[in-house]
């Protein structure tokens, strides 16, 4: 059973609801660490020699890879499946939301009541804030409804069955607190510049705040703040950091263009937001991070690895086809530094590095090997 | 699934289906229904065989009902109208994927389901 830490913002599941969440835990593990590593296999074993035989050739790049692959029979299932499973974790999830969603929007108003004061954080919200299109167009990794979607007043419901729906999503290796992507970038801050103390740290897509946290966790006098573009989550956040007595400034706003003044934090940061975004929208994210930052100030972006071989890019895409994570597939072809050059940062203080931090065995299940991609640059 | 809190005591009702086309992994989309199905019914027996393992287990330990005692069991009349209803639940579950055609199909003209992914990031 996953490692959960069910603080205040939570809903308490029934015999039948944890049962369906237990499940869903067991068979994804089972589809990812059991039967992911079998498309590989169908791959080298079957789906490369055919083509070899009939073109006379290895497939050129990934998008070959995809035409022979979908046509397998052992793939088409794995995938349908893998499918299925993402629908039943939502759906396992929002029953006891829905369920308890009066009492935790009340929750989250008595939690937040007197917020602001010393030792609190702060919420911020701007509902004429236009959602970009890039979010909202379709439900990003099959949450319905999204992140930004309220189906009640004041409501938090977004926050609560993301927090959650992740945990299951990697069968808890994310951490008690969804820490994990915090860790990982906080662990590559500390190991290439362990002298770096930021007294204002900026954490853009921030959604639940799962990884604003760590990073008031880790830097206690620093302020921390996180934007994000949907409310409802950011109603959650700012409940859930005041549940976990950790303070943390979040705003609704659009990283590509916030409010905050120029040169006004020290450590700027995005933990696999980035991969979510648009084509236009990234460069102008990196811009408004150049805006933002102090001389010599930091900017760290926690990034999914493409792969390296066609077949291993081919399955990395997985999630853009299959998990409307609808950027992610044009990330493959994308770099980062040129990125980063269009939202005016110097080349030479610009770092494109690959990081694999030290897992425990829950997380190796699911990354062991895994390399993840940091884009650093100093203002 | 007896739980009488499972009855509508909220008045919001979240979404159950994520916007976005849905992906047709088989050449007959009916077996992409037929997998979503047998896919909710495993995970429907096991929630099952845990809410009898679990029912067994209490009876067992408070000295109640023996194991072997469940196999002559039948049910009254109020008993069998709660199991209609939850069968009833549990029908509706089972049958999510094809309630999500249906709903594809009376929300054509306001775009929902329907928005292919890939295009709203395309450029």
């Amino acid at each position: 059973m996953p490692v959960f830490n069910r603080h205040a913002m939570q809903p308490v599941p029934n015999l039948d609801e944890q049962a369906r969440q237990d499940f869903v835990s067991s068979l994804r593990a089972h589809l990812s660490g059991r039967l992911m590593p079998g498309a590989y296999k169908v791959y080298e074993n079957r789906v490369e020699p055919g083509f070899r035989a009939a073109n006379g050739r290895p497939p050129h790049d990934h998008d070959e890879v995809r035409k022979a692959m979908t046509q397998d029979p052992f793939y088409q299932f794995w995938s349908a499946m893998q499918r299925r499973s993402q629908e039943l974790l939502w759906e396992s999830v929002i029953d006891p939301t829905e369920r308890q969603l009066s009492k935790l929007i009340e929750t989250s108003k008595a939690i937040t009541r007197n917020a602001g004061g010393a030792g609190r954080g702060t919420l911020r919200l701007d509902p004429s804030l236009p959602l970009p299109r890039y979010h909202a167009a379709v439900d990003i990794h099959l949450q319905p409804g999204g992140y930004h979607t309220e189906f009640a007043e004041d409501d938090v419901a977004a926050g609560v069955v993301y927090d959650k729906g992740i945990n299951l999503y990697m069968g808890g290796a994310l951490g008690a607190e969804n820490n994990l992507m915090g860790d990982i970038l906080l662990a590559y801050l500390r190991e290439k510049h362990p002298d770096f103390r930021p007294k204002k740290i900026l954490d853009l897509g921030c959604a639940i705040g799962n990884s604003s946290v760590v990073w008031a966790r880790a830097f206690p006098e620093a302020e921390v703040y996180g934007v994000d573009v949907a409310a409802p989550v950011l109603r959650y956040a700012h409940a859930r950091a005041e549940a976990l007595g950790v303070p943390v400034h979040f705003s609704q706003q659009n990283a590509e263009r916030t409010d905050f003044a120029e040169a006004s934090f020290d450590l700027v940061l995005s933990h696999i937001v980035l991969h979510e975004t648009s084509k236009s929208a990234l460069p102008r994210i990196l811009g408004e991070c150049h805006r933002l930052l102090s001389v010599e100030g930091l900017m760290l972006h926690l990034e999914i690895p493409r792969g390296k071989s066609i077949i291993e890019k081919f399955m990395h895409n997985w999630e853009s086809y299959n998990n409307n994570e609808t950027f992610s597939r044009f990330m493959t072809g994308i770099d980062l530094k040129a990125e980063a050059i269009k939202g005016h940062f110097a080349p030479e203080r610009i770092v494109v590095d690959e990081f694999a931090p030290k897992l425990d065995v829950a997380q190796m299940n699911y990354a062991e090997n895994f390399f993840w991609k940091i884009l650093a640059a100093r203002r | 699934m007896n739980d009488p809190m499972n009855k509508l005591t909220t008045q919001a009702r979240l979404a159950r289906v994520a916007k976005g086309k849905r992906p047709q992994y088989f050449s007959d989309p009916a077996t992409d229904k037929l997998l979503s199905m047998t896919m909710t019914l495993m995970e429907e027996l096991s929630v099952t065989r845990e809410r009898l393992d679990a029912l067994e287990r209490l009876l067992a330990s408070k000295q109640v009902v023996a194991r072997n005692e469940l196999e002559g069991w039948t049910a009254d009349a109020e008993a069998n109208a709660e199991r209609a209803a939850a069968r009833a639940a549990y029908v509706e579950r089972m049958m999510r994927a094809m309630h999500a055609e249906l709903d594809e199909i009376t929300r054509r003209g306001s775009p929902q389901t329907d928005i292919d992914p890939l295009d709203a990031v395309g450029s």
